[in-house]
């Protein structure tokens, strides 16, 4: 946990405390289970950013321990998996991907970061593959033309040309087909 | 004996329907006006008479369809049907063709849905015809939790199963035109590579035989362009949603017989629980724009109608199976969530006018779409004809009382008005007899003929409580897209969650209010004349009281311990439903939020997404970001997740870089450089629900062979 708070330990304790826990966590990410391996990769990894940071004290330990740990798993990533990415992001992406594909986080925990891969999980991690969809076969859907026949000529004519007088001729009809109907109901009832 | 021909026997079919109907109304039209003889006619009768027609016409036709449906049932169902035909004697040596399951979604439960595609996998691996068959779960949410936790189930989905190359994602990033224009999205990039799709909704489950029967009857009859499936409502545990597929099982079944004796092969689509032909879907079904000045409102908001007429108007066939088995789907789990629903429907709905008149479509599909329109423009007419009624009823209790002689008071008895009442009842009831008559010899299924009856009386009861109230709501959204206020596609609840009694009396208690108030009105100028209108005020007053009791969870529990609403699905759960019951799958899904910090955080879940998202857009190879885009991303390091909204949040994740630069940066700053909100999340990472629930799964049992 996070000591940064206690009053007893040294700054310098404290930052060291801090990259510890956060390099703990950051291998508790992978799921391996193997709580030994973790401890042992942890120690392992803020020892070489201490190293670093003899060499450079500006830079800050969480930051050494953490770029250290995320070179190691490309490293460690390139060489097992025989990925040849230009981007960093999608050599640990496709490494990640097998890794969880072919189980090895569980199968083999005490090989991460630390020895190659046995040569029958390596088969099994490239044969991992990941495929959203299959091959496009474009289509053309586009909408056939319709005609909506004599209501979009009312409409059109409503919306594009509100003529007043024709509005009152409408409405003088309608009101003349009520009176007519008024009176012949009047007149059946 | 002379085999009766498919042509001329649908020509009696709609004679008869259409005459029937017709007479029914000039009866009752006949009877209101000899109802009014000898006595004043007012200004709100004329109003009266002239909706009067209308209204009637609608009971007419519902009556006729069940008489219809009964009849089909009393003989063993439609000889002359497509799935009757002499290709059932062969139907094992129908040959399938590739197929494509289509799922769109849009913010579903996510476990649900993925739960839902594994059942549909096992049935259709037992028939020994998967090879026919691919997955697609088609995505449209906007929610990036849903989002990242989509991308998660699917390949757990696809482990699990040994589904790698047979169950597909595709995440939309624009929503165009909602769930037609996800669907048209799938047939523009794959719709070459099958000749069917079976289309489901999110909720919607079919088993194997019937999807495989389905596409055998599509390639026995060529001229088929849709076949459309009944599908039944399962899985309800509240009371509205029990209610709901107990009268969907007992009374739905008659409707969609006569329907289908009438529509024979120009039927409906309900845009799930079907099978498409592909080639001439893609051809002539993409929607037309709407002929309206406002850009915003042109895209058709109800496909599924109109695509059922450019198919026929392409020359195909539609048509309902409605005895296949197998084919479900669920209900809105209470009266807030089936209004929400009836409001996008409406506006759905008034939008089809626009093909109403519109050349090439045909007569049947001319007949869906006014049936579908006076489906919710009925209420506000409803609603005026009962107003203008009172009024009309006012005026002449006045003029009896004040203007009339002794022989006035004489004419105003006339025994015309009981029978167009007696007539009107049996118009609306009949139906739910007959129902319940055909449902009667397998009462067993229901829990017993006693249940059955008692269920069926308690089920009207609820529904002459509702109607009124559905009345005013659907007068009110037809208004509203009369007035073109904006309705949104919004995700359906599907969980059987209580609403709370506040809610309930928010948005139910001024229908309360007005009951009381047109209960007193009604007293006051109508005294005992008002007791016809009785029933809906008391209707309007329970309004919030029959909201909240309708979506008890607990009284639903009650309901189905005493047999209650019981339908043959829950008596004996098929195989394909096993496990999707809220109680026993769903509902353990996952609750935490957010989960989308965990595709910047933990490994895997970033992996997924970033393959699937990189597939979709080209990486620009450590460029900079754009300056928003470096200030989200400064807002989000800093300020924690909760401090950018969903569509902020989606544009991050949308950008692959991005994505993996923040992967580093949150890992790698300082506490006081990061928001406190990222610790916890980081001590989490390890053990997050995404992976639990998705990615550490055991491996499949079976290999690929046994596909």
């Amino acid at each position: 946990m996070n000591t940064s708070s206690d009053h007893t330990v040294s700054d310098e304790q404290a930052v060291w405390n801090q990259a510890h826990d956060r390099l703990r966590d950051f291998l508790n990410s992978f799921a391996l289970g193997d709580h030994a391996q973790i401890s042992r990769l942890t120690l392992k990894l803020l020892d070489q950013a201490r190293e670093q940071h003899r060499q450079d004290p500006t830079l800050a330990p969480v930051s050494l321990a953490l770029a250290q740990a995320q070179k190691q798993t490309e490293e460690w990533f390139a060489s097992n998996l025989e990925i040849n990415s230009p981007l960093p992001s999608e050599l640990l992406a496709s490494g990640n991907l097998a890794l969880l594909l072919s189980r090895a986080f569980r199968t083999a925990p005490e090989t991460f970061l630390t020895a190659p891969l046995p040569e029958k999980l390596k088969e099994s991690i490239h044969q991992a593959l990941l495929v959203t969809g299959p091959d496009l076969q474009i289509s053309s859907m586009t909408p056939r033309a319709i005609d909506y026949g004599p209501m979009l000529d009312l409409a059109r004519t409503t919306w594009h040309r509100w003529n007043p007088r024709e509005v009152i001729t409408a409405l003088l009809f309608w009101a003349g087909v009520y009176f007519v109907f008024y009176w012949w109901l009047s007149g059946a009832l | 004996m002379t085999t009766p021909q498919p042509e001329n026997s649908a020509a009696t079919r709609r004679t008869l329907f259409i005459g029937g109907s017709t007479l029914l109304t000039v009866t009752g039209f006949a009877l209101l006006l000899h109802s009014y003889a000898g006595q004043p006619v007012f200004w709100a009768d004329y109003i009266v008479i002239v909706l009067f027609p209308l209204l009637f016409g609608q009971i007419a036709i519902g009556f006729l369809l069940a008489l219809f449906g009964f009849y089909d049932w009393l003989r063993g169902g439609d000889p002359l049907h497509l799935m009757r035909r002499p290709w059932r004697k062969n139907e094992e040596s129908v040959p399938l063709a590739a197929t494509a399951v289509v799922i769109p979604v849009f913010n579903e439960e996510v476990e649900r849905v993925s739960h839902g595609i594994e059942n549909m996998w096992n049935s259709l691996k037992k028939t020994g015809q998967m090879e026919h068959f691919d997955f697609y779960l088609c995505s449209d949410s906007n929610n990036p939790d849903r989002w990242i936790e989509e991308e998660c189930a699917w390949l757990h989905l696809c482990q699990k199963l040994n589904a790698f190359g047979k169950i597909f994602y595709r995440k939309r990033r624009h929503a165009i035109n909602s769930k037609s224009g996800n669907v048209a999205d799938f047939c523009r990039r794959w719709g070459k590579r099958y000749r069917y799709m079976v289309i489901l909704d999110a909720d919607s489950v079919m088993s194997g035989p019937t999807m495989v029967r389905l596409v055998r009857a599509m390639e026995a009859n060529p001229e088929v362009g849709i076949l459309q499936t009944q599908p039944a409502m399962v899985l309800g545990r509240s009371p509205f949603r029990r209610l709901l597929q107990y009268s969907n099982s007992v009374y739905g079944k008659i409707f969609s017989q006569g329907c289908s004796m009438v529509q024979r092969s120009s039927g409906s689509y309900w845009g799930h629980n079907a099978v498409i032909r592909i080639a001439p879907f893609i051809e002539h079904c993409d929607l037309p724009m709407l002929p309206v000045p406002d850009p915003g409102k042109r895209h058709v908001l109800s496909h599924d109608t109109i695509e059922a007429a450019l198919m026929q108007r392409a020359g195909y066939e539609v048509w309902v199976a409605y005895d296949e088995p197998d084919s479900y789907e669920e209900g809105p789990p209470n009266m807030s969530d089936m209004l929400k629903r009836d409001r996008r429907w409406c506006a759905g709905n008034l939008q089809h006018f626009w093909f109403l008149f519109a050349r090439g479509i045909e007569m049947g599909n001319r007949l869906q779409i006014w049936i579908g329109l006076m489906a919710y423009l009925c209420s506000p007419i409803w609603l005026i004809f009962l107003i203008a009624g009172s009024i009309g009823s006012y005026d002449r209790a006045r003029f009896l009382a004040f203007s009339a002689g002794p022989e006035d008071l004489e004419s105003g008895q006339h025994a015309e008005a009981p029978i167009l009442f007696i007539t009107t009842m049996v118009l609306l009831f009949l139906p739910r007899v007959l129902g319940i008559a055909s449902a009667l010899p397998q009462a067993r299924k229901y829990g017993g003929a006693f249940h059955l009856l008692l269920s069926s009386v308690i089920e009207t009861a609820f529904s002459v409580l509702i109607a009124p109230v559905l009345m005013l709501f659907h007068s009110f959204f037809v208004l509203q897209a009369i007035l073109g206020w904006q309705t949104k596609w919004t995700t359906q609840n599907r969980a059987d969650t209580s609403l709370p009694l506040l809610h309930c009396l928010k948005l139910y208690g001024w229908q309360s209010l007005l009951g009381l108030g047109a209960q007193l009105l009604a007293w006051y100028f109508l005294g005992y004349n008002s007791y016809w209108l009785s029933l809906i005020f008391i209707a309007w007053v329970l309004a919030p009281l029959t909201a909240w009791m309708t979506s008890s969870r607990r009284l639903g529990e009650k309901l189905c311990a005493w047999g209650l609403f019981a339908i043959p699905q829950e008596l004996e759960i098929p195989e394909v439903l096993e496990g999707l019951a809220t109680e026993d799958g769903p509902e353990q899904a996952i609750v935490l939020s957010p989960l989308w910090p965990q595709a910047l955080l933990c490994p895997y879940v970033q992996a997924v997404h970033l393959s699937m998202v990189r597939q979709r857009t080209s990486s620009r190879n450590g460029a900079k970001p754009a300056s928003s885009l470096a200030n989200l991303r400064e807002r989000l390091i800093q300020q924690g997740a909760a401090a950018l909204d969903k569509r902020e949040i989606m544009r991050l994740l949308w950008d692959p870089e991005t994505v993996f630069w923040l992967h580093k940066q949150l890992w790698s700053l300082p506490d006081s450089e990061l928001h406190t909100s990222w610790r916890s999340l980081q001590s989490d990472c390890g053990d997050n629900d995404l992976l639990r629930h998705y990615l550490i799964v055991e491996p499949p049992q079976d290999g690929p062979d046994s596909l």
